[in-house]
């Protein structure tokens, strides 16, 4: 579905990501880790066409998109979630939701009827229930509360129907309770649209418990790769990162 | 959904028939004529707010647009001799082939790099204005007034045809933007004012939709300047300088920019200052100065915004 | 448009010299004002729109200082500090309320003030046009250099100029306030995380960007005529300098002011309605091919 070769990146002389070759299947669940700094957004970034990579391909499917814009990529089907949450503040959650259902069908440049178009509605009003908005549908997304904001986020890459979702942290800045309630939501969302799921996260509770298979990165390269018992035990990855990110997930 | 469409055209109608009526409560000139410039302001104003407010396009330079409107519509009439109607029409052709080329380039640019380039391209209209002098007049303006044949059976040069022309002007323009920001393209406009980013991961072409409300804006700025050079039957080099912009942008901040209708309010409130203020004290500049001061360090909102946010707030605490 | 005169002005040495002397002091007026504003900009990202009012309470200032005690140093030195302190107490009373508003609020609360100051002046000082005269010590006879004019005070006034600007940049990247200055410009969360006073460096550009208009306007007093509304084209002069220099930039400010001085001088000869138009021209082109100006860094 989605498979990364010898990507490279650096921003002025750092090398965020440097010599990344990675596969994901279709219909997987995947967790990528690895400490702050080692370039998971970045991947993102690139794979979503924030940046053009400096050297590498990035096949979705068939077709190299490295390169490609933003809008570009995302209409064929990539959707994507931010570490901080990035929403519309003065648009209540509904509107939001319809701009991306709107957006995704290419109604967005029409002057002619009125917003919301009929059609749209149904489609959004399934987004809303997905993600367990629809109470706060009439809120503003300026008001709502972090994890609400952070669900919103994901609820807009929703609206496009994606065939690949990112989600960079999806669970960043909430308390235990509410990060397993996220991870849920999101685990329901992947079996229930059964498209391919990739999520940066750094609680490694929630990864070994969710994630079919893990990716590890560091300084901008892959360390190491497989099912979560083989990432457990990976000497490399004990040594470089869970030594110390899995007591502080703990803590 | 469509009866809200039919509700509008009720709404806009009937503000068609006050417009008409209002002339036997006011019978004197001074009524009609600062209705007129009002119908030019309120149009020009509007129209910037759809870039300003809507899109989060702070253009410096929108009077390039009134400027443009007012100088090819006069030019039309005086030196083709088209009739009024071909030459409305011609200028929005003009001014939306102009809108596309400037908008193209500026839109590239962020922020202040933005508003001063569209600037740049007002002051060079103005240049341009003052320079060509055996086509614009120059700095004394187009000379030999504009001829306004009838059409239709309206007459442009009897003051009372021209006011109900221009109001109808006024609704139409208005309803137009209305429900130009409530369309499904409105709703894109904000997303891209809020999150412009946010919105390219979306899969909008964001420069495509900020293009196309620049292209808008300058075509409903443009015929806020064709009414002002119909009204004046002249044309001159201050409609495009950049003061015409700076104008319509306290109209903004004065009425709200946040509320559809805040401009059209600003241009009420600016031009009843303009003109009780004058009769009142020689210190026009003093009070305006300190007017202002008021809206940008108290009232932000605007008054319309102010009223609206006080009205909302009255109803939330009510329930 | 008369290129034909141009063209002759261009071929005698006299007309050259006279046009460019005269665009020298142009530019070397607009630089004093271009670069605060440039330095404001860079530092806290704010556009000064009444910075041309500054240079105007300058000139009067000068006028007022001068008439009151014959003395032109001490009208120079007291106007330049008088706009200084100007500066601070507007940027510290009015212009801080509006730095996490949008732009438009910045320009609103600038124009408020530009109008306040026009009509002050006509209180203070009448509508009408004043002139201050040439201090008695520049009274004498211009240099001619091949049949060109160089008037004394000139070249007094070039050499003021460039000292300022020699002492502008050794300050920004000799001192310490300097250095905190740009520090600032770049990351101003990380300098008041070091314990700096934000509030202190930004009065203090605001005051340094004043004093350095105020300056200019006193040292226009003798050549140009004072009225009110007169900061109003220097204003947008310098917008165009700070434009095509870079904003944030000293060295580009020196730069675009003198050749937008050149621009001026000469184009009253050649196309004496279209000098504006030049000018925007050059603005225009420089924002579509390098939005960051000829000396600004790209980010
Ligand atoms: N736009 C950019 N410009 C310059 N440097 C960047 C940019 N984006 C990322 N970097 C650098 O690239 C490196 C990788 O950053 P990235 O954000 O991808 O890390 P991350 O793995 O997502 O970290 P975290 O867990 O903290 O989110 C960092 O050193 C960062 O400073
Ligand atoms: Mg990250």
């Amino acid at each position: 579905m989605l498979t990364v070769e010898n990507l490279h990146k650096s921003f002025g002389g750092v090398n965020a990501i440097n010599g990344i070759d990675l596969k994901f299947d279709a219909g997987t669940l995947t967790a990528i880790i690895g400490p702050n700094g080692a370039g998971k957004t970045s991947f993102f970034n690139l794979i979503t066409g924030a940046f053009a990579p400096d050297q590498g391909r990035i096949l979705f499917g068939t077709d190299d998109i490295a390169g490609l814009s933003s809008p570009d990529i995302v209409k064929r089907g990539i959707g994507r979630a931010f570490q901080i949450a990035s929403i519309f503040p003065s648009l209540t959650v509904r509107e939001t939701i319809l701009g991306a259902v709107n957006a995704h069908r290419g109604w967005h440049t029409k002057l002619r009827r009125r917003f919301p178009l009929g059609e749209a509605n149904a489609q959004a009003d399934e987004v809303m229930e997905l993600v367990g908005l629809t109470a706060k549908a009439d809120k503003l997304s300026g008001n709502l509360s972090h994890g609400d904001q952070k669900l919103l986020d994901i609820a807009l890459a929703l609206a496009l129907e994606p065939r690949v979702l990112l989600l960079d942290e999806p669970t960043a800045g909430m308390g235990p309770e509410e990060r397993w309630q996220m991870i849920d939501t999101v685990h329901k969302l992947w079996q229930r649209k059964q498209m391919t799921l990739i999520f940066i996260e750094h609680d490694m509770d929630i990864v070994f418990k969710y994630a079919q298979t893990i990716r590890v990165l560091s300084y901008g390269a892959v360390l190491a790769e497989g099912k979560p018992d083989e990432i457990r035990n990976h000497p490399k990855v004990i040594e470089a990162y869970l030594g110390t990110a899995y007591e502080k997930g703990r803590g | 959904m469509r009866s809200t469409v039919w509700l509008d055209i009720v709404i806009a109608a009937a503000a068609m028939a006050v417009l008409l009526l209002l002339p036997l409560v006011f019978p004197g000139k001074a009524f009609s004529d600062f209705m007129i410039r009002l119908s030019a302001f309120a149009i020009f104003a509007t129209s910037l707010n759809l870039l300003v407010g809507y899109t989060g396009l702070v253009s410096f330079g929108h009077g390039l647009f009134y400027g443009l409107g007012a100088y090819s519509f006069a030019l039309m009439m005086q030196k083709l001799g088209t009739s009024i109607p071909v030459a409305f029409i011609a200028t929005v052709g003009v001014s939306a082939a102009v809108a596309t080329v400037v908008g193209a380039i500026c839109i590239r640019l962020k922020e202040i790099y933005f508003s001063f380039l569209t600037l740049a391209f007002q002051m060079l209209l103005h240049s341009v204005i003052i320079a060509w002098t055996p086509l614009t007049g120059g700095d004394q303006g187009l000379t030999g007034g504009v001829p306004r044949p009838p059409f239709l059976g309206i007459r442009l040069d009897d003051p009372q045809h021209l006011y109900i022309f221009c109001s109808a002007v006024l609704v139409v323009s208005l309803y137009i933007m209305w429900h130009l920001v409530r369309s499904p393209f409105g709703y894109t406009m904000r997303m891209i004012r809020d999150n412009p980013r946010r919105a390219e991961f979306l899969g909008v072409r964001v420069w495509r939709v900020r293009l196309l409300a620049f292209v808008v804006a300058g075509v409903f700025g443009s015929i806020g300047g064709l009414l002002m050079s119909l009204f004046v039957s002249s044309a001159y080099p201050d409609f495009a300088y950049w003061t015409v912009s700076g104008e319509a942008v306290f109209m903004i901040l004065m009425g709200g920019i946040s509320v559809f209708f805040g401009p059209l309010v600003g241009a009420v409130m600016l031009l009843l200052l303009n003109d009780v203020v004058t009769r009142v004290t020689e210190h026009y500049s003093l009070m305006l100065g300190i007017i202002i001061l008021c809206f940008a360090l108290g009232l932000r909102k605007g008054l319309l915004g102010f009223v609206l946010w006080a009205w909302e707030r009255r109803r939330a605490g009510a329930q | 448009m008369d290129p034909q005169a141009l063209l002759t002005c261009l071929s005698t040495a006299s007309c050259v010299i006279t046009q460019t002397t005269g665009g020298l002091i142009s530019g070397m007026l607009l630089f004093l004002v271009a670069a605060g504003l440039s330095l404001i900009f860079g530092t806290l990202k704010v556009v000064n729109f009444m910075h041309g009012s500054l240079y105007m309470l300058g000139a009067y200032f000068a006028y007022t200082l001068y008439t009151a005690t014959g003395n032109f140093t001490i009208a120079v030195v007291g106007a330049a500090l008088g706009v200084g302190l100007f500066g601070l107490v507007f940027e510290r009373l009015f212009m801080s309320r509006v730095y996490n508003t949008d732009v438009l609020m910045q320009l609103l609360v600038c124009y408020g003030f530009i109008l306040i100051l026009d009509d002050a002046v006509k209180i203070i000082w009448g509508a009408e046009f004043l002139s201050m005269g040439m201090p008695a010590a520049f009274q004498r006879p211009p240099i001619m250099i091949a049949g060109g004019i160089l008037p004394v005070y000139y070249l007094f006034l070039i050499g003021v100029t460039l000292g300022v600007a020699l002492l502008l940049g050794l300050l920004l990247t000799r001192t310490r306030a300097g250095k905190i200055v740009r520090a600032a410009a770049v990351n101003p969360t990380m300098t008041s995380a070091l314990g700096i006073n934000t509030a202190l460096v930004f009065g203090g550009v605001f005051a340094l960007g004043g004093l350095l208009a105020g300056l200019s306007g006193a040292l226009a007093a003798p050549v140009r005529s004072m009225v009110a509304g007169m900061g109003f084209s220097i204003l947008i002069e310098s917008f165009i300098v700070t434009v095509i220099g870079g904003m944030g930039s000293i060295g580009g400010a020196l730069v675009g002011a003198l050749l937008i001085g050149l621009v001026r001088s000469f184009g009253t000869i050649g196309f004496p309605l279209f000098t504006e138009g030049v000018m925007f021209l050059f603005m225009t082109l420089v924002l579509i091919t390098k939005p960051s100006g000829l000396f600004g860094k790209e980010h």
